[in-house]
C-alpha cells in the first residue's frame, strides 16, 4: 500500500483544485489508509483483456 | 389500516368506492404534518396550497370519471433532490437555496400524471450524501419510532414521513442504500428497482452509474403500485432501459410455495455481524419463508468489503466529477460531511476508478452465477436498529461495510421490508434481492411476508399522541 506524506497530499490537492485548511488536511491524512485499502481490494491479477463494466446492460443470461 | 392511517392500496379502494375523499385524506396528512413535523423534520418544504389544489382536482375528476388509477388522490412526498417545476429544489444545500426548476423530474411528472397529491419536498442529506448534518439549511429528519434516533439516509424525510403517516408514499433515491436504509430504520418498505427501470432525469446525481430512483411506502404492495406509475423508458435519461413494463401487482397473493431463496449468511454473520435483534429478525423471517413453502439455501459471494471498496471508489469519483466545479470554487459552502467526502476524491486515481469498474464486472458476474437456480437472495438491510442521531460516525464509510451497496454495484433490484423490532423498540429489516427486472417476484415474496407477520399493524407511538 503506498504511503502518503504532506508533500504528496499537497500535490494531490493541487491537482484536484481543492483548497483545504491545515485541519482538513490533517483529517485527510488520517483517513488515507481507508481509501488506499479500497484501491488494493479492487486489484487482482485479471489480465489485460478484462474489461470494465462500462457498457451497462443486462444480457438475456442475466434474466434467466 | 394501522394507527388510523390507510395504506395506498386501502386508500385507493376507499376513494374508488367514494368512501374517502382525497381532500379529507390530504387534510388528515397535512394535520399530521402540522402536529408532528416540528419534531420530525421530515419536510424541508410543505406545499400545502399545491396539495389542496391537487386534492380538489383529483376529487373533481374522480367524481366525474372515476379514478384513473390507484394513485389518484394519494398524498405523497418527493425527496428534495427531485426537480419540481416552480417549487424550490434545494438538495438540502446552501448552494441551491434559490434553485427553482423550470420542469419536473420525470419521476415527479409521472407521479403527478397518476393523480398524486404533492404534500411537499422531503428532507435529504445534502446532495443525497454524507449523513445527519447539523450545518445545513434545514435540520436532519428524526426517526418517528424514537426522535432521538437517526432515520438513516439519504432519503430520510421520505422514510420518516411515511412511517408517521405524513404521506402515504414517496420518492427516495439510492446510490448505496439511501432508499433501503431509511426504509429499514423507519420500519417501512422501500425498493431500489433495477438500474435503468426508473428514470433519473431531473434528479440531482450522487454517482451516475450507481444512482437509482424508487418508491418508499408502508407496504411492498404500495411500492408496487407506485412503481407501476414510475417505471418505463425515458429519452431524458441516457441509462433508461427499454423493456416492457409488467403488472407489478399481478403476482401478489399467489403464494411463495417453491420460491427459491438464497441466504447470504456470511454478509450479516461474519463480514459485518449484525445485532442480536436484527439476527433474530432475519432468522425468524427465514423460518416464515420456509413455513410458506419456500426452499432455503445458503449462498456465498465475495466479502462485503470487496463490494464496498468497488462501490465506494466509483461513488467517490463520480460524485467528485459531478460537483467538481463547486468543490473547486465553493468548497466551504458544502456541509462538513459532504465536503469531506468530496475531498476524498483527491486520493482516488483514474486507474483506481477503472480497476473498480473492472472489479464491478466480476462482482456482477458472481451474483449472476449465484442467482442461477434462485429467485431471490436475502441478507440484512442495516446492521442494527437506528443509532442515536448524534452518534453516527462521520466516517461510517470505513466503519461498517454496507449491506446495500452490493446491489447498487450490480444494479439488481432490492427491497427492504420490516422484520420486527429490536431491543430498543425500533424496527429491524430484511433485504430481498431479485433478478434484473423481476420486481414482480420481489413484491410477491415481500407482500406474502408482510401479510403473515404482524409488523404492518404497528405504527410509531408518536402518531397516536
Amino acid at each position: 500500500m503506498p504511503e502518503i506524506n504532506d508533500q504528496a497530499l499537497e500535490f494531490l490537492l493541487a491537482r484536484a483544485g481543492l483548497h483545504l485548511t491545515a485541519e482538513q488536511k490533517a483529517e485527510m491524512l488520517s483517513v488515507y489508509d481507508g481509501i488506499a485499502q479500497m484501491a488494493e481490494r479492487v486489484r487482482k491479477p485479471r489480465g489485460h483483456m478484462a474489461e470494465p463494466a462500462l457498457v451497462y446492460d443486462f444480457t438475456e443470461e442475466d434474466l434467466t | 389500516m394501522s394507527g388510523g392511517i390507510p395504506t395506498i392500496a386501502e386508500a385507493a379502494r376507499l376513494i374508488a368506492s367514494k368512501r374517502l375523499s382525497p381532500v379529507e385524506l390530504t387534510r388528515a396528512c397535512l394535520d399530521r404534518v402540522r402536529k408532528l413535523d416540528p419534531e420530525l423534520h421530515a419536510f424541508v418544504r410543505v406545499t400545502e396550497e399545491r396539495a389542496l389544489g391537487d386534492a380538489r382536482a383529483a376529487e373533481a375528476e374522480i367524481t366525474t370519471n372515476g379514478p384513473k388509477g390507484p394513485l389518484h388522490g394519494i398524498p405523497i412526498g418527493l425527496k428534495d433532490i427531485v426537480d419540481t417545476k416552480g417549487i424550490p429544489t434545494t438538495c438540502q444545500s446552501k448552494l441551491l437555496q434559490d434553485n427553482i426548476p423550470d420542469i419536473d423530474a420525470t419521476c415527479a411528472e409521472r407521479l403527478a400524471a397518476a393523480g398524486t397529491v404533492l404534500i411537499g419536498k422531503t428532507t435529504t442529506h445534502e446532495f443525497a450524501d454524507g449523513g445527519p448534518s447539523f450545518d445545513l439549511p434545514a435540520p436532519p429528519a428524526r426517526n418517528p419510532w424514537n426522535t432521538e434516533h437517526f432515520t438513516a439516509g439519504s432519503s430520510s424525510g421520505t422514510g420518516a414521513g411515511v412511517a408517521a403517516g405524513l404521506i402515504l408514499g414517496g420518492i427516495g433515491t439510492d446510490t448505496g442504500g439511501s432508499i433501503r436504509g431509511p426504509a429499514a430504520l423507519c420500519g417501512i418498505a422501500g425498493i431500489k428497482p433495477t438500474y435503468g427501470l426508473v428514470s433519473r432525469a431531473g434528479v440531482a446525481p450522487a454517482a451516475y452509474t450507481l444512482d437509482h430512483i424508487g418508491p418508499m411506502a408502508w407496504t411492498a404492495e404500495d411500492c408496487a403500485l407506485m412503481l407501476q406509475a414510475l417505471a418505463g423508458p425515458d429519452p431524458r435519461d441516457p441509462a433508461s432501459a427499454s423493456r416492457p413494463i409488467p403488472n407489478y401487482t399481478a403476482e401478489l397473493g399467489s403464494g411463495i410455495n417453491g420460491i427459491r431463496i438464497g441466504v447470504i449468511h456470511h454478509f450479516h454473520e461474519t463480514d459485518n455481524k449484525v445485532s442480536d435483534g436484527t439476527q433474530r429478525g432475519i432468522t425468524a423471517a427465514i423460518g416464515t419463508f420456509r413455513d410458506l413453502g419456500a426452499e432455503i439455501r445458503e449462498v456465498q459471494l465475495s466479502p462485503l468489503q470487496d463490494w464496498l471498496a468497488c462501490g465506494s471508489l466509483i461513488s467517490i469519483t463520480e460524485r467528485a466529477a459531478a460537483y467538481e466545479e463547486w468543490a473547486r470554487t465553493r468548497l466551504g459552502d458544502f456541509s462538513e460531511r459532504v465536503r469531506s467526502r468530496l475531498m476524498l476524491s483527491a486520493f482516488v486515481s483514474g486507474v483506481d476508478y477503472v480497476q473498480a469498474a473492472r472489479r464491478r464486472r466480476e462482482l456482477r458476474a458472481e451474483l449472476q452465477a449465484v442467482m442461477k437456480g434462485l429467485d431471490v437472495v436475502l441478507t440484512a438491510t442495516q446492521p442494527a436498529e437506528a443509532a442515536k442521531i448524534d452518534a453516527v460516525p462521520k466516517w461510517d464509510l470505513f466503519a461498517s461495510p454496507s449491506f446495500t451497496m452490493p446491489f447498487n454495484v450490480a444494479g439488481y433490484p432490492a427491497i427492504s421490508v420490516c422484520a420486527g423490532f429490536g431491543e430498543g423498540g425500533l424496527p429491524v429489516a430484511i433485504q430481498l434481492v431479485g433478478k434484473p427486472f423481476r420486481e414482480p417476484t420481489l413484491f410477491r415474496i415481500a407482500d406474502a411476508f408482510e401479510k403473515v407477520t404482524p409488523f404492518r399493524e404497528r405504527r410509531p407511538t408518536i402518531v397516536a399522541v
